[in-house]
């Protein structure tokens, strides 16, 4: 297109070449710019590789803590699961009572199962824990009572409808007193948000420290090929040709950063795996650590590309611009 | 092929470069625009170039205001316009045939296009042997032919040059000057800026005089006389 001079043509016209070839020309401009930006870029590794690795480590935190989030869900479900009541039964019942009590609560539709702990089973298991035997001998009578474990069905689980269950289970006659622990539940429900709500604001900083990091970082590299760009104004370069390297710049440390990411959380998880293994041993538990699954990393990666993509679209637009030839 | 009505420039600073400048140059013609520095030279061959915009008044080329051409139309309109300037300036950390290709690769030519087109404009200025050189190993004269072989490679219909001999010994001037001619002589307009007047004073070109942002002589009343 020829803005001044209608009759002349111009460079791909004027060789006739086809629209294809034009448009193969321009994908292969863009991929000889892309190419030429990680070149650039491998001209300094050092500075490139600090960029890239700023940007990689600032977006390790947040996945880090992604997965401490997801990895304290499963274990709070696991803890959810375990949600009892622990029923204890008035003293001067006798045995017969006491299961045909048990028995009625099976019956009970909330109730999935329930288990009988009799005072002497209690009792036994008591003597042989507590290290309290002997003072245990010089007693008349068994200070236990019997207690009855109630776990609620499936959907009778939450907080609210083990309450509910709690409240119905009271009221029975023979009962003394019974338990469930709901309010450690909520309190521990209410500290995974509290950590959640947390982690998603400093990520949420994080993310624009590495959009300003970036949108630095390519606005130095504008400054310091001012006099290059400013020759290719003169001699016909749009603002789009010449944002296109920077862009690109953007695009290649998000790639990298992200790598780095990945590299990183695993290295850290790798790291905490086994503080985390002895805090479960000792719990008795199986748990252990779950890193990153594919899709999570390939959100993470587009996450990186993205910002790395927006600082220095940020940076372009306003610096590129504001050169002109003098 | 250009144009200028009464077209005055006033810089931010409140300097006026040109005051009420009124010219035409044909298409085809080569002429010369001399001054004192500072007399606004450069600010003629700047309003041409679309890098400043008259404060009033109107520069037309080719029939085409230049007050109608957009921010974005710029780049494209620069395509048709090939610039020499004083210092030059080339891009000192590529080499000879990347400084010349690079107004092609901006068009959008194939890489092997640009070769043919690199070689030939090379090959005209006398450096068809130094494609492969950094500027920093040419001389003087031959860093300013690198910089005609880009202002001509893409065969603009316009050629501007501001001060091209400024810094080169007469005898090398006068082989630029050769080169301006040899452009013209296949219909490309040129318009020179210098203020070497003992280059001008051996050439029979049109000579338009700039003095204190005023047009004293547009060089047509000589020439009819």
């Amino acid at each position: 297109m020829s803005v001044l001079f209608r009759a002349r043509q111009q460079g791909a016209q004027q060789v006739k070449i086809s629209a294809w070839r034009r448009f193969v020309t321009f994908w292969l401009h863009h991929a000889q710019q892309c190419i030429g930006s990680l070149g650039e870029l491998a001209r300094y590794p050092f500075a490139s590789l600090m960029t890239m690795a700023v940007l990689g480590l600032s977006l390790t935190l947040p996945a880090t803590l992604y997965v401490i989030v997801k990895n304290t869900d499963s274990v709070g479900a696991n803890f959810q699961q375990a949600s009892e009541i622990t029923v204890f039964l008035r003293q001067d019942l006798n045995q017969q009572q006491v299961s045909t009590f048990a028995k009625r609560i099976e019956l009970n539709e909330a109730v999935a199962q329930t288990r009988l702990i009799d005072k002497a089973t209690a009792l036994a298991e008591f003597r042989e824990r507590s290290g309290f035997g002997e003072a245990l001998e010089t007693l008349d009578t068994n200070p236990l009572p019997d207690v009855l474990l109630v776990t609620p069905q499936e959907e009778h689980r939450s907080p609210a409808a083990a309450e509910a269950l709690l409240q119905e289970l009271k009221q029975q006659r023979e009962v003394d007193e019974a338990r469930l622990d709901v309010g450690w539940l909520q309190r521990f429900q209410a500290i995974v948000q509290l950590v959640r709500d947390g982690f998603l604001g400093l990520a949420l900083l994080l993310c624009i420290a590495v959009v300003l990091i970036v949108g630095n970082t390519i606005r130095l590299n504008i400054s310091s090929k001012r006099d290059e760009i400013m020759v290719m104004k003169l001699v016909g370069a749009t603002d789009a040709y010449i944002q296109r390297p920077f862009l690109y710049t953007g695009l290649w440390y998000g790639i990298v950063g992200g790598v780095i990411t990945w590299l990183a959380t695993a290295a850290l998880l790798w790291w905490l795996s086994g503080a985390v293994r002895d805090i479960a041993d000792l719990y008795d538990s199986q748990f252990r650590l779950t890193g990153l699954n594919l899709a999570e990393m390939g959100v993470i990666w587009a996450l990186a590309i993205g910002l790395g993509l927006l600082g220095s679209h940020i940076a372009v637009r306003k610096h590129v611009r504001a050169i002109e030839p003098q | 092929m250009i144009q200028f009505e009464q077209v005055s420039k006033v810089y931010a600073g409140g300097f006026q470069a040109l005051k009420n400048v009124s010219f035409s140059l044909e298409a085809g013609e080569m002429a010369f625009l001399t001054g004192h520095s500072g007399a606004g030279k450069s600010t003629v061959l700047k309003l041409i170039s679309l890098m400043e915009r008259p404060t009033t008044g109107r520069v037309l080329i080719n029939g085409h205001d230049l007050k109608r051409i957009k921010r974005n139309q710029i780049a494209y309109a620069r395509r048709d316009i090939g610039m020499i300037f004083q210092d030059h300036r080339l891009l000192m950390d590529r080499t000879v045939f990347d400084n010349v290709a690079l107004p092609l690769l901006i068009e959008g030519y194939s890489m092997s296009e640009a070769r043919k087109r690199v070689q030939a404009a090379l090959e005209k200025v006398g450096l068809g042997d130094k494609l492969r050189h950094y500027p920093m190993m040419l001389s003087g004269g031959e860093q300013q032919r690198v910089g005609i072989a880009r202002a001509v490679v893409n065969k603009p219909p316009l050629l501007l040059a501001d001060e091209p001999t400024g810094n080169l010994d007469p005898k090398l001037s006068a082989e630029i000057i050769k080169l301006f001619e040899e452009f013209n002589r296949v219909g490309v307009s040129v318009l020179i800026a210098t203020h070497d007047l003992s280059l001008i004073a051996r050439m029979r070109y049109r000579t338009l005089t700039l003095k204190e942002g005023r047009m004293i002589d547009d060089g047509l009343a000589e020439e009819s006389a």
